[in-house]
């Protein structure tokens, strides 16, 4: 009994010291920084990632920092954009951290000159393709890989590349008639960089996309059409399928199977930029360290199913796990000056015009 | 007798004519450049129009959207003012519980209601699938143009029903009970006399229901894109993309080539009206409204109606419905197997449900509320007024729709990010109340002056002689006679606004989310079981307020 009062009066010293001993798993950033976001006391997030899927990771971030009140406002990428730009155009208030998988816009407008440099600490442990000039950070691993439907495709049918594919639809031009899904790169912005990724990485993308127009692919803007339609029978397989959505999706539904490319896979990643013009720069600042910490990626990559790109972090769906499955015919798309290229008018209609040919539909 | 002084209608005038303005003005300014307005590098320039005008997608785009516009008013006009008729002036079986229902198709997104129609007869949806059990084929194929048009025709046909049905309600019955005793049958007369007579109802939800057409999204997202059919609003998606960074300049020359489309229309709609005293219905004497009998046709007509509403309403909900309570559905599954109630326990766990829903009634409720409160004083200040002002009023409220969701939202939160007085306001719920109530002006006023143009003058006359000033004749004798079409308009804004989100989609933020964008972000994402067990339950609650507001609104028509 004495003991246990001992004890009881001996917890709270214990407590603090364990919460006082630095967790290699939390963010770290320094105390300054975080001193500072505590007094601004709110951060305002504009972002692709649906509220459910980043729910645990918000929930997380909320019991590490209650002091910050997050305002996670999600939205389609070409909604992040518009309204950031308005915003930014109008001098008022606008977000306090862009985090959107529209790779190519967030590129933007780091070389429009809209981002801060903050120096992460955690930037030693993510690869250095997912960093672009302490501007643009790379915070997910995401694999693109075909989605088809398990009860109509057959397991030795399932492509295990990108020529395999090809071949399962020269094979059977009846039976896929109509049944390969895609994004359209003309409407959807992801398709697009997906698509143009495509044509420098496969070296058959001529015969490729001839062969796509051959058994007439159906292009779609949203994840939701695709998924919903390959589980349903209407279409059985998809191409340059966001790999994320579709395991999040595979969870509650049998009919969808995935199947990563060997002969090579992209991956793309979410990308978060502060803006010169946050009002809440600490509390953008710490929201970015706990997104690449330990404790944000092991969030991802065990439960919000957006695959973590820390090496060291390992899980279910984390880039450790792809490397492993898939060595080195993963492709990962660099946050980089390169992913401006197509944002050129005249190369980005000039492409789809091309695409549109050999698709047939011009 | 009104040499008074018209300011307030000019006041009225003049405040709508700004709410209106500011969107349209920016974006026709938009159009007119190189570049977003707000660069300072943008230039004057017609080459957003060249790059639109000759571009073959666009003329596609144009053709395709012209063909289904005409083929759905051409569906839905006939079709709505019968239906109208059948529930207000005949004896056709179930006609309480059938309002109601009819009106199911304009509170759902079109995204769900096109995607349950994918679900229910689709090439693998479970109709087709029974179908091809059956008889080896399933003769339909919802992705033509034949079939967008016609699912948008019978789903636009709440609209016409609503106009016509309030005109009717309002009709004296003696010219029927005259045409009744002179021997014509129920067909007959709905054909030459009671539909005639509310021909200005009709011809104003034709127009809408056109120009409607030209802005349709949902259906054509869903339905187009397999069999690969671009309508303008799809057109519009391709240029936000196209160039890479979405192209204002380009999407406001779609928007203003849509907008220049209102005009010949209203003026067509004005010619076709002339005179406006021609169809003054409601006079001064008493009458009683008794249900015409249909006699043989009774049953006929009962079954038009079922047929109608199975198409419409039953075929997609069915697809929605029971997308709510499977975990998989299509070729190959037996759904016996598949039943779940997981997708409604995921949906309660979602975040900022509840204060989704609440939001999106609340804005619906009282927004709605305080959107008629504002058309009716428009209406009342336009109300037999022989002014110029007046004319110009009909064209402005017109337009706003004309601006494409995508487009429109943008629209409103650059006016609430440039004018600069207008800015405090932004984060409010004020921003999408004016924006909601901006976008769908058309719709309450001209329910609102159908009621009023129905009025015949010389009671408001009688009351001006007998010494009333403008004001006591508005309230005592204008008002109360229109009571039942502010209701009417009430019940039908509150119904678009419930599923309206596009237009207020840049000015919605954590804390002011609606069912619209909660289900538009589950979308984007995948999750359409989610969807549709949100659908779901959003179809119970307004149907659920939509009958309690009947079973009041009819209380008041005793």
């Amino acid at each position: 009994m004495r003991q246990t009062c001992l004890f009881a009066a001996l917890l709270p010293i214990l407590l603090i010291t364990i919460a006082a001993s630095p967790d290699p798993k939390a963010p770290a950033t320094s105390a300054q920084i975080v001193a500072g976001a505590e007094k601004e006391g709110k951060l305002v997030v504009y972002s692709t990632t649906d509220s459910a899927s980043a729910a645990p990771l918000l929930k997380d971030f909320g019991a590490a920092y209650p002091k910050i009140a997050l305002e996670y406002n999600d939205m389609n990428s070409t909604e992040v954009y518009n309204r950031f730009v308005s915003e930014a155009a109008a001098g008022s208030g606008s977000a306090d951290l862009l985090w959107s998988s529209a790779m190519d816009l967030q590129i933007k407008l780091a070389n429009d000159g809209y981002a801060q440099e903050y120096q992460t600490p955690e930037a030693a442990h993510v690869p250095s393709w997912a960093l672009w000039k302490n501007e643009a950070f790379g915070t997910t691993f995401e694999p693109i890989a075909f989605v088809y439907n398990k009860r109509l495709l057959k397991a030795e049918e399932v492509p295990q590349s990108h020529a395999d594919l090809i071949k399962l639809l020269k094979a059977n031009p009846d039976r896929f008639k109509g049944k390969v899904t895609s994004y359209d790169p003309e409407r959807s912005g992801i398709g697009f960089l997906l698509i143009t990724q495509d044509a420098r990485t496969d070296p058959a993308f001529a015969e490729t996309e001839k062969t796509y127009g051959k058994v007439g692919v159906k292009l779609y803007t949203s994840t939701g059409a695709m998924m919903e339609r390959i589980s349903s029978g209407e279409h059985l397989i998809g191409f340059n399928m966001i790999g994320s959505y579709a395991i999040a999706k595979m969870r509650k539904d049998p009919a969808l199977g995935i199947a990563y490319p060997k002969d090579y896979m992209l991956v793309m990643s979410r990308v978060a930029i502060i803006p010169k013009a946050a009002k809440h720069v600490n509390a953008a600042k710490v929201f970015l360290d706990y997104l690449l910490s330990v404790r944000g990626q092991e969030i991802m990559g065990n439960r919000a199913a957006l695959f973590s790109i820390r090496p060291d972090v390992q899980g279910e769906t984390t880039a450790a796990s792809l490397t492993k499955q898939m060595g080195s015919s993963l492709k990962p798309i660099p946050v980089s000056p390169a992913l401006l290229v197509y944002l050129d008018q005249s190369k980005r209609l000039e492409f789809l015009k091309q695409w549109q040919e050999a698709l047939g539909t011009k | 007798m009104r040499h008074a002084p018209q300011w307030h209608r000019i006041l009225a005038v003049l405040i709508t004519g700004t709410a209106v303005m500011l969107p349209l003005a920016i974006i026709v300014y938009q159009s007119l450049l190189d570049a977003p307005f707000f660069q300072p590098s943008a230039k004057l320039s017609l080459s957003a129009f060249r790059f639109v005008l000759t571009d073959g997608d666009f003329h596609r785009a144009f053709a395709t959207t012209a063909i289904l516009a005409t083929g759905m008013t051409a569906v839905a006009v006939p079709l709505g003012a019968i239906l109208a008729f059948l529930l207000v002036r005949t004896d056709l079986p179930g006609r309480n519980w059938l309002e109601p229902v009819v009106l199911i198709p304009i509170f759902l997104s079109p995204v769900v209601i096109a995607f349950g129609y994918v679900v229910a007869a689709g090439p693998v949806g479970f109709f087709t699938l029974w179908a091809k059990q059956v008889v080896g084929a399933a003769p339909w194929n919802i992705y033509t143009l034949l079939s967008l048009t016609l699912i948008a025709g019978f789903t636009h046909i709440p609209y016409v029903f609503l106009y016509t049905s309030s005109a009717l309600r309002a009709l004296g019955a003696d010219v029927e009970e005259a045409a009744s005793i002179a021997g014509a049958g129920a067909a007959r007369i709905a054909l030459t006399v009671s539909l005639p007579m509310v021909r200005p109802a009709i011809l104003y939800s034709a127009v809408l229901v056109f120009f409607l057409g030209f802005e349709i999204f949902g259906l054509a997202l869903v339905l187009g894109d397999p069999g690969g059919l671009l309508v303008l609003s799809t057109y519009l998606y391709k240029l936000t993309n196209r160039l890479g960074v979405p192209s204002y300049q380009l999407m406001a020359v779609v928007a203003v080539i849509i907008i220049a489309i209102a005009f010949p229309l209203v003026y067509l709609q004005r010619r076709l009206m002339g005179i406006a005293s021609r169809f003054v219905t409601v006079a001064g004497k008493g009458f009683a409204q008794r249900p015409l009998r249909l006699g043989r046709l009774r049953w006929i007509a009962f079954g038009g109606v079922l047929f109608w509403l199975a198409a419409t309403v039953l075929l997609p909900l069915s697809g929605v419905f029971l997308r709510a309570f499977v975990s998989a559905w299509g070729e190959g599954v037996r759904l016996t197997e598949v039943l779940t109630l997981e997708n409604f326990r995921e949906l309660s766990d979602y975040p900022n449900l509840v204060r989704g829903i609440t939001n999106t009634l609340g804005i619906a409720v009282i927004g709605g509320a305080l959107a008629v409160a504002w058309y009716a004083i428009v209406g009342l200040a336009t109300h037999r007024w022989q002014s110029p002002w007046a004319k110009v009023m009909d064209y402005l409220v017109m337009v706003p729709r004309g601006m494409p969701g995508l487009i429109a939202g943008l629209a409103f939160l650059w006016v609430f990010l440039f004018v600069k007085p207008l800015s405090p306001l932004r984060s409010t719920l004020f921003s999408v109340w004016l924006a909601y109530s901006v976008v769908w002006l058309a719709y309450g006023m001209r329910l609102i002056s159908t009621a009023l143009l129905q009025i015949q003058p010389e009671l408001e006359e009688a009351a001006a002689i007998i010494g009333a000033p403008g004001a006591r004749v508005t309230r005592d004798v204008t008002v109360p006679l229109i009571r039942f079409g502010l209701l009417g308009s009430w019940l039908l804004v509150f119904m678009i606004f419930v599923r309206e989100y596009s237009t207020g989609v840049y000015l919605l933020g954590p804390g002011t989310e609606v069912i619209g964008s909660l289900i538009v972000s589950l979308w984007g994402t995948g999750a359409i079981d989610i969807v549709a067990a949100l659908s779901v339950v959003n179809v119970l609650l307004v149907a659920a307020g939509l009958a309690v507001a009947l079973r009041l609104g009819v209380r008041l028509h005793g």
